[in-house]
């Protein structure tokens, strides 16, 4: 039973591109045993992808191998033709993939895709397709597996109406459906929702465990690995720098990078150092000061069906000047949509805000213009946020253009000033956002809201398009900025390992609801809802398994 | 499904409006005396006041335009000045030939287009995709005029296998009209030697027609099999171990085929506007060469007949093509 | 980031402080030249602007464009001396076809410059404000794309009154609806982009996001359907031509040389060729050109 199903030796494969190759894998040694789970770690661009997509025989279109071979059960597989991959891929190694909508066809129903994943098995068994009745109840046997209501419903309907974890799970059924000797997942929690991922990981685990699957799972997730994985291997530019028992290997990091990825996971379960800080301080402070405030604000959209959905839900709420004030809550619980109305760049089905004790909620025009330069807002995906056209220099220069009359050369100076506040060196100026990484980006944005010094940022999930690591950076960073320009936050994040670390009050929101609000410490420690507890529980895996050395 | 159905025709019938209120416009942008143009260059001062009165050119814009409008509804699409018949007769008696000409060419360009798309994309930057792109972008940048007079010089002249122009030589007698399609009517009266004749002379100007449709429903149809074939469900499928064959053949060309359909309704309406070219060099008789000899005679009735004719088949050829959208992308497919 | 970085002084030089768009210039050119067609397309569309440009200058026998009679010499073949043959009037077919081609140019442009003019913005605007002015704008061009283009312009055409600028006054009302119903999708596209969002959230004024930010967005498809409607309008008013409703005779246009060259098919065959050969060529040239710029510039939307 403990044979050895996968053996990767010596393998390195390169990218062929217009500034030459790319060695995207370089000497990768692993080895999978059967019913062995490996969890592969590593960051955006770390070469895991590639790497299990080599197995499969899916890699990049234009990459060459330069060395090494892939075993699978005794047979190299580095080279192999699709008339042998016909035979082990989906049938002996199956996948599941990241985003659960864009893997599944759209115009097909969730049954005949599956159904068609069967066939296509007993075809390559050399077995004789079974009657469509047969693969049917098989397929219904295997949604049920994956913990599907309804499978008899479920058959015929399409992608589109069902949720993302839905999605995921039908993913999961139809790699099981050609009861695989081995399964890669790729990141299969990193599209789906903070207490929905639980589910899905929890799925996983007991599927392994009744099936006795030989799992290879890969994530940025060090809290999915260590839920799933036995063994882990810790990839960073192309190289595996560290492998073994899990367990060792969080808590006895032997490499550099492996260490510097546990400490960059924001820790739950500290006290943060700002309450300390603050406690020694508390009689200075003096009564505060409002600086926003909204009252019973409500967005409602139409549906497509006719009805009415209401994104945001009668909040209230008020944020003092000085303050972090945080928002969590999953997708779709309206903190988005909460905070574009703060910001009045969505219009408040109903409600009032007030900036400072003026009524901003029905400023139009060229007020509006001028309230702006006091309020910013940093989006959560800095790759989008930068217009690809314009230079650093016009991105961090465009609110003085917009908003001031200062001369070119004033904007100019200006703007070197703003690239020194945030780190980052003068000369980008004359850079285009695509050549800058996810985190100079972030930083850009920030140098672009805090351009015509405002009093109150808007931080729409500003780290979390962004590596782990970076993501401590820029948390600092804020923190930093926030300090020297005497700035008020209003924070929003998922992730409550950050909100406890930096806010000082919180909201915790669901489905376009406050379900939960004060005291970030008081909500951490003491949480009323289940929803709450659910959203602390999730941050805590993660959190201590990256801790686990401590 | 009523209510679909339902939008789908007020859809239909306030864009003929629209197009009925666009024809009226273009009438009268012509700049000067719309009496004076009918009256002739030679017309005196009182001829032209007597036109001005019998065509009510004296009235009120707005009123002009309710007598048009109802003129249109009632069916009164006016007199053509050159052979003074009502221009609805000669419009019913044209448009079948038309028809049947542009349906030919479509099945043709889809028979050809869509597979030629497929295989393209399948052996990528092979042979076969080389010579399917000079095909689909020469095909395009041919003036259809000139491509069916080389097609005559070669097909009709130099080699004699087919008849020069025309729909069916005058000796032969029509079979009796239960469709309009001289192909089906033949086939109905089983008259194989009339079916033979009158393929003969369809195949020229369907050819010649066809060919910048057939090219940019191939070009539609390979772009989007490559951009289908990249995605990441196609990705999974192969993933899952189902075959490439089957892949291609059922996963892909469905998805593909949602823009190549939007591609051939687009082109229906092009070809019905390129009969004016294909008709005329062909001497087909039907709505295109009805249109153009009408316009150089100044026969101003018939040239907006037909063009409100051809706007209604590109509507209705549409509404089609929105149908079948509706029926294989289950997304659309809501109460 | 070190403390070296953060000193040092601004790169001077041009090309330092452009590495980034000459990289990418370069890369475009590299892209283009690799492909064949692109480079064929480029070609023909040089030699094209070329002859425009000084067309009536080389010609053998410029008198002959302009309409002179030499019944000596009517309907001769291909020789030396008359390249292309002569026509009816005893003209010579290689000088007229060369100097079409200005006519055709000047044609394509204007159409072409029209069509781009009135719609980009309404594109635009449509795509930007939504709601009522979009339904508005939509609806207009969803009207003038029901009527399939060539049958439209014949209308137009027939209520004009023929003639070469009727003709183009004709295409150009035909044709803007294309650049609406383009720029509109991409300006949705685009507009969806957090930059967009970003630039409303630092006050900028609705005119300054369409100009910096939307605009040079969807500049790329733009260029690209731009080439290729020079040729397709030069293609469709030769179409007019042929039918007789385009320039009179005894100008040297293209569609119009084909048309009076029918009646004397087929015995005399290289009077339709030449100019229907001129017009094929030039078209190809801005679609493979066309073809090859979106390669480059638009590649995820090569469909259309």
């Amino acid at each position: 039973m403990n044979s050895t199903l996968l053996d990767i030796n010596a393998y390195s494969l390169g990218i062929g591109t217009f500034d030459g190759p790319i060695h995207v894998l370089k000497d990768i040694n692993i080895t999978v045993k059967r019913g062995e789970t490996l969890g592969i770690v590593g960051e955006s661009g770390s070469g895991k992808t590639v790497l299990v997509r080599s197995v499969m025989g899916i890699g990049p279109s234009n990459s060459r191998v330069q060395a090494g071979h892939i075993t699978f059960d005794g047979q190299d597989i580095t080279r192999m033709n699709d008339k042998g991959w016909a035979k082990i891929r989906g049938i002996r190694i199956s996948m599941i993939f990241q985003d659960p909508m864009t893997y599944l066809n759209p115009l097909f129903s969730i049954g005949r895709q599956i159904s068609d994943v069967i066939a296509a098995h007993e075809r390559a068994a050399g077995q004789g397709i079974s009657s469509k009745a047969m693969r049917r109840s098989r397929t219904q046997e295997l949604l049920e597996q994956v913990g599907l209501p309804a499978p008899a419903q479920l058959f015929d309907q399409y992608p589109h109406q069902l949720s993302g974890g839905m999605r995921q799970r039908v993913l999961i059924a139809m790699a099981l459906a050609g009861k695989p000797d081995l399964l890669i997942a790729d990141e299969p929690t990193t599209a789906l929702d903070v207490t929905v991922q639980a589910q899905v990981l929890d799925l996983i685990k007991s599927l392994v465990k009744k099936l006795n699957l030989t799992v290879i799972m890969i994530s940025h997730d060090i809290g999915a690995i260590a839920t799933v994985a036995s063994k882990c291997a810790v990839m960073y530019k192309g190289e595996i720098v560290e492998q073994g028992d899990t367990a060792a290997v969080l808590s006895n990091p032997q490499h550099d990078y492996t260490r510097q990825l546990l400490a960059a996971v924001p820790d739950i379960e500290v006290t943060p150092a700002r309450l300390l800080a603050k406690q020694a301080v508390q009689d200075v402070i003096p009564a505060p000061q409002k600086l926003l405030e909204a009252v019973n604000l409500r967005k409602v959209y139409k549906t497509q069906a006719g009805g009415e959905f209401a994104a945001v839900d009668n909040i209230s709420l008020s944020v003092n000047v000085g303050e972090i004030f945080g928002v969590v809550g999953e997708s779709g619980s309206g903190k988005s949509t909460l905070a574009r109305m703060l910001l009045r760049l969505i219009e408040p089905t109903s409600g009032d805000i007030f900036f400072e004790g003026q009524d901003i909620s029905r400023l139009r025009g060229e007020p509006l213009r001028q309230i702006r330069q006091h309020m910013q807002f940093v989006f959560q995906n800095p790759h989008s946020a930068l217009n690809g056209r314009h230079t650093i220099g016009d991105a961090i220069g465009e609110p003085l253009r917009i908003q001031t009359t200062m001369s070119r050369r004033d904007i100019d100076v200006r703007t070197e000033a703003l690239l020194d506040i945030v780190q980052l060196p003068k000369s980008f100026r004359y850079r285009y956002p695509h050549e800058l990484s996810g985190g100079q980006k972030q930083r850009v944005c920030i140098a672009r809201a805090i351009a015509l010094n405002p009093r109150l940022l808007i931080l729409d999930e500003p780290t979390s398009a962004l590596d782990i690591s970076v993501q401590a950076q820029v948390l600092n960073f804020l923190q930093q900025v926030r300090k020297e320009l005497n700035l008020t936050y209003v924070f929003i994040s998922h992730d409550l390992a950050v909100i406890r670390q930096i806010c000082d009050r919180t909201i915790v929101m669901k489905r376009g609801k406050i379900v939960e609000q004060g005291d970030t410490e008081q909500i951490f420690l003491h949480p009323a809802e289940e929803y709450t507890r659910a959203l602390i529980e999730s941050g805590r895996v993660t959190s201590r398994a990256a801790r686990l050395r401590a | 499904m009523l209510s679909f159905t339902l939008r789908k025709l007020l859809t239909v019938a306030g864009t003929m409006l629209g197009i009925a209120v666009l024809t009226f416009v273009i009438t009268n942008i012509a700049p000067g005396d719309p009496a004076r143009l009918v009256a002739g260059p030679n017309a005196t001062e009182d001829m032209v006041d007597t036109i001005r009165v019998e065509y009510g050119l004296d009235r009120p814009m707005i009123e002009q335009f309710g007598i048009y409008m109802k003129d249109l509804i009632t069916g009164d699409f006016g007199t053509s000045i050159v052979t003074t018949r009502p221009v609805l007769d000669e419009l019913l008696r044209y448009a079948p030939a038309t028809i049947e000409l542009v349906v030919v060419a479509m099945i043709l360009g889809v028979a050809l287009g869509v597979p030629l798309g497929m295989l393209s994309a399948v052996y990528k930057d092979g042979p076969i995709d080389h010579v399917t792109r000079i095909l689909s972008i020469s095909g395009v940048a041919l003036p259809a005029f000139w491509f069916g007079i080389l097609m005559q010089l070669y097909f009709s002249v130099d080699l004699g296998w087919l008849p020069v122009s025309g729909r069916l030589p005058l000796v032969t007698r029509p079979p009796d009209m239960v469709t309009g399609s001289l192909l089906l009517d033949a086939l109905i009266a089983g008259n194989l030697e009339t079916f033979r004749t009158a393929l003969s002379h369809i195949i020229l100007p369907a050819v010649v027609l066809s060919f910048p449709c057939l090219a940019s429903i191939l070009r539609v149809n390979r772009s989007e099999m490559i951009e289908v074939l990249q995605s990441d469900y196609i990705t999974a499928a192969r993933a899952h171990g189902i075959s490439a064959g089957r892949i291609i053949a059922v996963y892909s060309l469905k998805n593909a085929l949602l823009p190549t359909l939007a591609m051939i309704g687009l082109r229906f309406g092009w070809m019905l506007g390129s009969t004016v070219l294909v008709e005329t060099v062909f001497d087909w008789p039907g709505i295109g060469l009805y249109a153009v000899s009408s316009a150089l005679a100044s026969d101003f009735k018939p040239v907006i007949g037909v063009t409100l004719l051809i706007g209604f088949l590109f509507i209705i050829a549409n509404t089609l093509v929105d149908l079948a959208y509706a029926w294989i992308d289950p997304r659309l497919r809501r109460a | 980031m070190s403390k070296l970085d953060q000193t040092a002084t601004i790169p001077a030089s041009f090309s330092e402080r452009h590495a980034g768009r000459i990289r990418q210039m370069r890369l475009y050119g590299h892209m283009f030249r690799g492909s064949f067609s692109s480079m064929l397309g480029l070609t023909l569309v040089g030699i094209f602007l070329i002859l425009a440009a000084v067309g009536p200058w080389i010609v053998p026998f410029p008198e002959d464009t302009l309409g002179a009679v030499h019944m000596g010499s009517r309907l001769l073949p291909p020789s030396t001396e008359h390249w292309f043959g002569t026509d009816e009037m005893g003209a010579d077919i290689f000088s007229r076809v060369i100097v079409g081609a200005r006519t055709s140019l000047w044609i394509g442009i204007v159409i072409t410059g029209l069509g781009a003019l009135i719609g980009v913005p309404l594109g635009i605007i449509a795509g930007y404000k939504g709601g009522f002015v979009r339904a508005c704008i939509m609806r207009l061009t969803e009207l003038f794309l029901a009527v399939p283009g060539l049958a439209l312009a014949l209308a137009i055409v027939a209520s004009l009154g023929p003639g070469l600028t009727n003709c183009m006054v004709a295409l150009a009302i035909v044709w803007w609806p294309g650049y609406v119903r383009l720029v509109e999708a991409k300006t949705l596209a685009v507009k969806e982009e957090l930059f967009v969002e970003s630039a409303r959230s630092i006050g900028a004024k609705t005119p300054w996001i369409l100009w910096h930010h939307i605009l040079p967005n969807c500049m790329s498809p733009i260029i690209v359907k731009m080439s290729m409607d020079m040729g397709m309008a030069i293609l469709a008013a030769a179409g007019l031509g042929f039918i007789g409703l385009g320039a009179p005779p005894p100008a040297p246009e293209w569609g119009a040389m084909v048309s009076v060259a029918r009646s004397y098919m087929p015995d005399w065959w290289w009077y339709s060729f030449f100019p229907g050969a001129a017009i094929f060529l030039t078209v190809l040239g801005f679609n493979l050109l066309g073809d090859g710029l979106r390669d480059i510039l638009d590649p995820r939307s090569r469909a259309r």
